[in-house]
């Protein structure tokens, strides 16, 4: 039981930094990336690659997973940043299934390493100094560790000059073009920050699982962080890490379901998943701020 | 492969798609959300009419026309219990509520019927030999019952008080609504017949192939491009970009690379096609050209 706590806690960390992730851009910013699992997969792939194919060490594969992830959404917010948000979301799933597919048809060094079969054996953060009793509680220090310094970092973002044009942004292109900020700029920036968080969650996880494929990123994958970030409430970063915890616990309660009830195990995924997304249409008809609202901040002057 | 099997295979591909997209084009005008949802009416209709036809043993034809209907009531009845309470709400919500509909109902397909393919087992008929290549009775049928769907929806556009009425409304609503055209009878028929139109697409797709839980999602980009590259609200420009996606996915494959990456100045042999594991991703390549290219359509209705 506490072995399967740590295991839940670990995926709310990791999560919770892919959450805080499109919270920057959709509670934020306003954009609407329906390809946000595309940040996870590039973030976990790339240092993957780099780990198990370069040598580079876990720490130096992950900040490069981060990086790549990052560069991926700002070159993909460059020519589509001016587009009508419908579109872009339309937009960001359609490149989002495109960098799957390539990871689907491309294999990784060796023929059956990659593509479909996916990746293998990949090496854990100082897996060789820890002993493997400790390691997972080791690997959810890591992660919340990270977690902090992304809630710590948004904060400071969102307090910044920065984070209040994006604010300002997403509540319309009108009143930061009037004071002469460039917009289109400022959603690839975000694009850019969100992809590192995303990026880095990604990482995270494959070296966790240390297992990937592409079947673990496909679009019902992003609608997973959609829902964290709704039902947690979109804007706070301590509501939306509510809503990772709600949404990990839904996610993985059909292991105990399944002692108290008895259904077929088949029945208990789809169930979830029709869980989740009744969940979420409710609260946008009756709870449109989520678990948590957004705090407003006052400023004087303003009656 | 044989050009005219080329043109037989676009064909059909290209009449599943305007059937879905006809109806995702004229909901997204009027209500102006991209319903993601609208994919898995597809789904829901080739579903109804299995567990009319195989499972309680219907005659296939009246299975299909009840399931229609069936799947029309269906997609309002989502109107109803969801985008009917978010209607003042930003297009963002919507979207976004659309998009959890979606997976809503692909899950409930798959709690009730299962993730492996079924199949309808209709048995009309061996395949015809036309010009060295194939097409099914089954093929033609799809191509025949599209262009009757949509030569019948044309003469409701264009002969009816009603279909003035939704041409208006997709045009502009609020113009239409001052103008004494009642905008809530418009919308429940734009309903009606969207999700109609794309179970009877979901039909076809099945009677061709085979049913499975994600095959509406598996059309959403195709769809979706459709209605774009037509133009949003502009029936006829769905159907034009329906064919070219059709034509588009069927010919990409088809086409050697090889002179041109010659042109380019690349090393490339005599024969350079693209890789059959990325044929879905054609429709998404173009889907991103379009939005970057043509955000407006091909016709250029749309302003941004």
């Amino acid at each position: 039981m506490s072995g399967f706590i740590v295991y839940l806690l670990t995926i709310t960390c990791i999560w919770g930094i892919q959450a805080f992730s499109l919270n920057l851009q959709y509670g934020v910013t306003g954009l609407v990336n329906l390809g946000q699992i595309a940040f996870f997969m590039i973030g976990g792939y790339v240092s993957v690659i780099l780990v198990m194919l370069a040598g580079w060490p876990v720490g130096w594969g992950m900040a490069a997973g981060a990086a790549a992830a990052a560069l991926y959404g700002m070159l993909l917010a460059l020519p589509t940043a001016s587009l009508q948000q419908d579109y872009w979301a339309i937009s960001t799933l359609a490149a989002a299934e495109i960098v799957r597919l390539i990871f689907l048809n491309q294999t990784l060094g060796s023929p059956y390493v990659g593509a479909s079969f996916g990746v293998t054996n990949i090496p854990q953060p100082l897996q060789n100094v820890i002993g493997p009793s400790v390691y997972p509680l080791f690997y959810l220090g890591l992660s919340a560790f990270c977690l902090v310094i992304c809630w710590g970092v948004s904060h400071w973002l969102l307090h910044s000059p920065f984070g209040r044009v994006l604010k300002a942004v997403r509540e319309g292109d009108e009143v930061p073009l009037a004071l002469g900020k460039n917009v289109r700029g400022m959603r690839i920036r975000a694009m850019g920050v969100g992809g590192a968080l995303g990026g880095l969650a990604g990482a995270l996880f494959a070296h966790y699982n240390a297992f990937i494929s592409p079947n673990y990123f496909l679009p019902i994958e992003t609608f997973m962080v959609w829902a964290m970030v709704i039902v947690g409430g979109a804007g706070n970063f301590a509501g939306v890490l509510a809503g990772t915890l709600l949404i990990e616990v839904i996610s993985a309660s059909s292991r105990f379901v399944k002692d108290v009830i008895p259904v077929d195990p088949r029945v208990l995924g789809p169930a979830r998943m029709i869980v989740i997304s009744v969940l979420v249409i409710l609260v946008l008809i009756y709870v449109p701020e989520g678990l948590l609202r957004e705090r407003r901040r006052r400023y004087v002057g303003k009656r | 492969m044989p050009l005219v099997q080329i043109l037989f295979d676009s064909l059909i591909r290209a009449s599943e798609l305007a059937l879905i997209a006809v109806g995702l084009t004229m909901v997204y005008s009027v209500l102006r959300f991209p319903n993601f949802a609208h994919v898995e009416y597809a789904t829901v209709g080739a579903y109804f009419a299995y567990l009319l036809s195989v499972t309680t043993g219907l005659n296939f034809i009246v299975a299909a026309v009840v399931a229609v209907a069936a799947t029309a009531a269906f997609g309002l009845g989502t109107d109803r219990l969801v985008f009917k309470h978010l209607r003042q709400r930003s297009d963002i919500i919507l979207m976004i509520a659309s998009f959890a509909l979606g997976i809503a109902i692909r899950q409930f397909v798959l709690l009730f019927w299962g993730p492996s393919p079924q199949f309808f087992s209709v048995g009309w008929g061996n395949p015809l030999h036309i010009a060295g290549a194939h097409i099914t009775p089954v093929q033609v049928g799809i191509i025949v019952a599209a262009a009757l769907c949509m030569v019948s929806f044309h003469a409701l556009l264009n002969r009816t008080k009603l279909g003035v009425s939704m041409r208006a409304s997709a045009d502009n609503t609020q113009l239409s609504e001052a103008c004494g055209i009642p905008t809530g009878r418009v919308i429940t028929v734009i309903w009606l017949l969207g999700s109609g139109f794309a179970g009877l697409g979901g039909i076809l797709l099945a009677l061709d192939t085979q049913l499975q839980p994600d095959m509406g999602v598996s059309m959403i980009i195709p769809v979706f491009g459709a209605a774009i590259l037509g133009g949003i609200g502009d029936p006829y420009g769905a159907m034009l970009g329906a064919l070219l996606f059709g034509f588009a996915e069927n010919i990409g494959l088809n086409i050697n690379w090889s002179p041109l990456l010659h042109a380019l100045g690349l090393q490339a042999g005599d024969y350079a096609f693209i890789p059959a594991g990325y044929k879905e991703a054609i429709p998404f390549v173009l889907l991103i050209l379009v939005l970057l290219l043509r955000p407006q359509g091909i016709m250029g209705r749309r302003g941004s």
